[in-house]
Parts: structure tokens; C-alpha cells; sequence
């Protein structure tokens, strides 16, 4: 089978004006600009197969966005190839348009002053949906969204997840096969988080649809993609299972204890780096591979009342990435 | 594809009465509102012609069928055209433009035929109605042909103005704010209300080719109201169709900056 996305040493650059603060600045900059070149998406190569969901992970500013926008046609590119389905994006082929869809959890399409469902019947004449093809889109989307009093109210008095519910929903009624979702829980309360979460996932198993999502959210990211796909300063850093990654960056386990008494933390400290101490429960942070070892030697020498090992939190492998390339 | 379009513009349409009538009230004020700008526009004419036999040559009937068609243009501009073009430089400054260039539609369709403004119908049907009472006042006779080709003419007016207000909105794929060149490009429009006649020569040069306010209500008018059709209502066509190519061909070069500069 054929990559649904397949990219190829994709570059963009771009122009930006560049002054400093303050007011004779600003007055400089009417008459001449400076400009910078930034490197949003620096030669970056991966494919995703079709039916697949993989998490795009970097802080702001890595070229996230820019990336999802190449791919979906908004951007062209300074070189280098990209097809998703086999269409060349920023051609914006109206075949390619009809089966993928761009989500950004910052903006939004709905009309303000109108139920999502009149925006829904817009973009069923946008998309030339047949009747029983919207229906049953719609019939899909309201069930695994919980729609039913959310699409007939005006969306400027939904809550901000209903909204965000309802935004998913719009850019799914033409059943796009390849979905871009940028930062789509962006804002929104862990309970809803949760629901969106739900919902990418059932919505990927119910439609095979293949999933490229950026998040802010390391339980986003967790809880929904397998593989991910690391880039900083436009650059990839890494692209495999979220398990390799953590092995690779943070090869660590964290070893909480209870003690039964207080104990010197120097005598902790022999196991590994401490990580948090008080007077009866301390983390030590240990090599992956040392794990077992080290804790069974815990539990031989210290008065252990309940011990817990953990994988360090994505959070932290994260910055470990960022770090290291920094270093 | 024209029946695919129409169906996309229907829905829109639609959703724009949707809109409105979610607000009556404004409906209401702005029906009022267009009575009280034709009253204001009427009664200024008409003062005018209390001091003077004829207007740049043009007599009372004839200056108020001239109002008739800029309110009538005016409304049809308000009413189809500068609520999607508005639209577009809005969404270009927050961001959601990228949803218009998502759709499998031509983006020059959509930055064209998506929102109206419905209540503007009131202005249009003032203006066809002030037109046909000052027309029925001056006693000429419409020929079949002289209808075509005022209707021609006409159609060829709100062509320009539709080509060169795109093209002021296609700035907006440089300068992101271009609220301002609304505001220049009315302040051009609404000296349509008078025949260019009444104006100096270097403005009638520059309302004539650069800013050709002329063909949108000055060359209809004449030829309505019976008066000698200037040469300019055989360059009315010519001169639409160059904008309307130059205003297109400008509109794909800015959308094409936007999608390889913007990030």
C-alpha cells in the first residue's frame, strides 16, 4: 500500500519583517524594512501510511503549522515534494480539496449568528454533498460527538468545547480521508480534552481516516498517536514510536519509595539522581536498564513500605529532545 | 460547474438572510436609513436646481434619473459586493482566510459570492423606483434597443466597480490592513451622484481612466434619458473587460504572494 502523505526534503522559507521595539523603530520600519529569512520547515522527510494517526510534536514556532499548511495546499513550498493521496497539495486540485480537511483549533469557520447547522448545509453545497451522503455523515458526526442540542443553538452561545465539537463536525461532513488537526483541544477543560481525544480515535477506527495532529498537549499526543514526528527550528529530530523516543531521549524510570522511617538522603542518593525528596517518600530517577536492579537492592537495604516505578512523563522527555539539541 | 456555483451562492445567499433576520431590528433601522439617505440625496438636487436651469448641461429630470441609477448601483454594490470583499480582508487579518482556501471552489468565487448584505435591497428598489418616476417626468421614449443598451451599460458600470474594488482588495495579500482603501475608494464613488459633467476637467480625466466613476452612472444616464451619448458608451465595454482582466489577473497574482510568503 501506497503512503496516504509521503514528503520528500520539503523546505520553506519565508520572509519576515524584522525591527526593534519602540517608536523611532516603528517609524524607521514605514519607510525601510528590514527583513529575515525564517527557516519554518528545513528539509524534512516522512510518509504516513493511510489509516494511521501520528502526532507532530515541537514547541512553538517549530514549523508545525507551517508543515500541516504545505500539506494541505494553503503554502508552497521553496523546495522539495510532498503528495497526500497522490495529489501535489499546493496545486489545490479540486479532487484533492474534496478529501482532506485542515482543522485549527484557534480558528473558526462557523457562522457566529447562526446554528452550526446552517454552516453545515453551506458547506454541503460548497462540497456538492448528495442529500443521503450528508445525512449520513452528519448521523455519524452527531453520534460520536454528542451534537444533538449543540447544532441548533447559534454558535456564539455554545461553550468553548461545544464549539470546538462543533468546528470538528463542519470539517468532517465531506469525509475527508486525510484529516490535519492542528492543535484541536487547544483551550479547552481536561474533560473535554478527553472527548476530543475519544473522538479522533473512534473516528479513526469508524473511517479509517489517516490523521496528522499537532498538540500542545503531551496526553493529546499520548493518548491518540503511536508514531511521532519531532521537529524543531524547522529541523526533524526524530520520527518513530513514541516508546522509542522515550527510550532514546530519556531512557530512564522513576522509582518512588515509601519509607517506613526517614533515612539519610545521602543513602538514597547512592541508588541515582533524586528527583524529590521528603521525610518518608523520595523519587529517584534510574537508568531503564538498571531498573529492576536497582530496585531490588531498594528493597533489600531500605525500609520500603511501597515502592512504584514509572516512565519519566512526556513532558520531560520532550525537553530532554529540545535540550540535547540545544546542548 | 455555473450550476454547481449557483447552488454554492444560493446556500449562501441563504445563510445571509439566516443572518439577518436574526437581528430585525437593524433590518427596520436600516430600511430607514435608506429612505433618509435618498430623502437627503433628493433634496440636495433639488436645491441645487433652485438656483440653476441645468446641472453641466443636464436639467433637473435628468440629474435626479442619474440619482436614481448611483442610489440603485450603490445598493447592488452594497447588497453582493462589498460584504464578501469586506469579508476577505477581515479573514486575511485573523487568520481564517485559510478556510476559504480549503474549499474545492475557486477562491475568487468565494472571496466574491459569500456574504450579502440583504437589507441593501431597500436602496436598490428606492433607486429603480426614483429612476423610473424622473424618467416618466422627461417624456422619453424607450426603445427596445435604447432599454438594451442601458441595461448593457449599466452592467458594465457595476463590472468596473466590481473589478476595481477587487483589486483594491487584493492589497490586503500586502498590507494586511487595507480598511482605508474602502474608504478612498467610496470617497471616489460618491462623486458618481453628480454627472462628471459638473466637474473640473482634471477630474473628469481621472474619473474617465483612472477611476472610471463615469461609465457607472454618468454614461447610462445618458443614454436613458435620451441625451447625446459621448463616445464614451462605446469604450463602456472595452474598459470593463480590461479591468475586470486586470482586476482577475492581479487577484491570482496576490493570492499566489500570500500562499508562498505568508508562514
Amino acid at each position: 500500500m501506497s503512503a496516504d502523505i509521503r514528503v520528500r526534503s520539503l523546505v520553506k522559507h519565508y520572509q519576515v519583517a524584522d525591527r526593534e521595539g519602540g517608536l523611532r523603530a516603528s517609524l524607521r520600519s514605514v519607510v525601510r524594512r528590514r527583513h529575515r529569512s525564517v527557516r519554518a520547515v528545513d528539509d524534512i522527510t516522512f510518509d504516513v501510511q493511510p489509516g494511521e494517526i501520528v502526532g507532530f510534536l515541537g514547541p512553538n514556532g517549530a514549523g508545525k503549522t507551517t508543515a500541516l499548511k504545505l500539506l494541505s495546499g494553503l503554502l508552497h513550498p521553496t523546495s522539495g515534494e510532498a503528495t497526500v493521496l497522490g495529489f501535489t497539495p499546493w496545486e489545490r486540485r479540486r479532487e484533492f480539496l474534496s478529501q482532506i480537511t485542515l482543522i485549527m483549533g484557534q480558528r473558526q469557520q462557523l457562522y457566529w449568528d447562526l446554528p452550526a447547522l446552517d454552516t453545515f448545509l453551506v458547506n454541503k453545497a460548497v462540497f456538492g454533498l448528495e442529500d443521503a451522503a450528508y445525512r449520513e455523515a452528519v448521523d455519524l458526526l452527531v453520534g460520536l460527538l454528542e451534537l444533538d442540542e449543540i447544532l441548533t443553538k447559534p454558535v456564539r452561545q455554545l461553550s468553548l468545547g461545544e464549539r470546538m465539537k462543533a468546528e470538528l463536525a463542519a470539517g468532517l461532513l465531506h469525509r475527508p480521508r486525510v484529516l490535519f488537526l492542528d492543535e484541536p483541544t487547544i483551550g479547552l477543560d481536561v474533560t473535554m480534552q478527553q472527548r476530543i481525544r475519544d473522538f479522533v480515535t473512534r473516528y479513526n477506527a469508524t473511517t479509517g481516516a489517516t490523521i496528522l495532529l499537532t498538540s500542545h498537549y503531551m496526553a493529546d499526543v499520548k493518548a491518540l498517536a503511536e508514531r511521532v514526528v519531532v521537529i524543531d527550528h524547522g529541523k526533524l529530530l526524530y520520527d518513530g514510536l513514541l516508546t522509542g523516543l522515550i527510550d532514546r531521549y530519556a531512557p530512564h524510570k522513576t522509582i518512588t519509595l515509601h519509607l517506613e522511617r526517614p533515612v539519610d538522603r545521602a543513602d538514597v542518593a547512592a541508588y541515582g539522581e533524586v528527583v524529590s525528596a521528603d521525610e518518608v517518600q523520595v523519587s529517584v530517577r534510574t537508568d531503564k536498564a538498571q531498573a529492576a536492579a536497582v530496585t531490588a537492592r531498594m528493597l533489600a537495604e531500605l525500609p520500603v513500605a511501597d515502592l512504584s516505578v514509572e516512565d519519566p512523563p512526556l513532558e520531560y522527555v520532550i525537553d530532554q529532545v529540545f535540550h540535547r539539541r540545544e546542548s | 460547474m455555473i450550476g454547481r456555483l449557483a447552488r454554492i451562492a444560493g446556500a449562501y445567499f441563504r445563510s445571509a438572510l439566516q443572518e439577518e433576520f436574526a437581528y430585525r431590528g437593524d433590518l427596520f433601522g436600516n430600511v430607514i436609513r435608506s429612505v433618509l439617505n435618498l430623502g437627503t440625496a433628493i433634496g440636495g438636487v433639488v436645491v441645487i436646481f433652485t438656483h440653476t436651469e441645468t446641472l453641466g448641461g443636464w436639467t433637473l429630470g435628468q440629474t435626479l434619473s442619474l440619482l436614481g441609477i448611483f442610489v440603485f448601483v450603490n445598493g447592488f454594490v452594497a447588497m453582493f459586493m462589498s460584504p464578501s470583499l469586506n469579508r476577505v480582508v477581515e479573514e486575511v487579518r485573523e487568520g481564517t482566510f485559510d478556510y476559504v482556501l480549503m474549499k474545492p471552489v475557486p477562491a475568487l468565487f468565494l472571496a466574491s459570492a459569500r456574504r450579502f448584505a440583504v437589507w441593501h435591497v431597500s436602496d436598490i428598489v428606492l433607486g429603480a423606483i426614483v429612476l423610473g418616476v424622473a424618467l416618466a417626468g422627461l417624456d422619453v421614449r424607450a426603445s427596445g434597443w435604447g432599454v438594451l443598451l442601458f441595461v448593457a451599460l449599466l452592467a458594465c458600470g457595476v463590472a468596473i466597480v466590481y473589478a476595481i474594488w477587487l483589486a483594491l482588495t487584493t492589497l490586503v495579500f500586502w498590507f494586511v490592513r487595507v480598511a482605508n482603501v474602502t474608504m478612498i475608494f467610496n470617497l471616489f464613488f460618491q462623486t458618481g451622484r453628480y454627472p462628471i459633467e459638473v466637474y473640473p476637467f482634471w477630474l473628469r480625466q481621472l474619473l474617465t481612466f483612472v477611476f472610471p466613476v463615469a461609465f457607472v452612472t454618468t454614461v447610462p444616464a445618458q443614454a436613458v434619458t435620451g441625451r447625446d451619448p459621448s463616445w464614451l458608451v462605446w469604450v463602456a465595454p472595452v474598459i470593463a473587460v480590461v479591468t475586470l482582466l486586470a482586476a482577475t489577473r492581479f487577484w491570482h497574482f496576490g493570492l499566489s504572494r500570500y500562499t508562498s510568503a505568508s508562514s
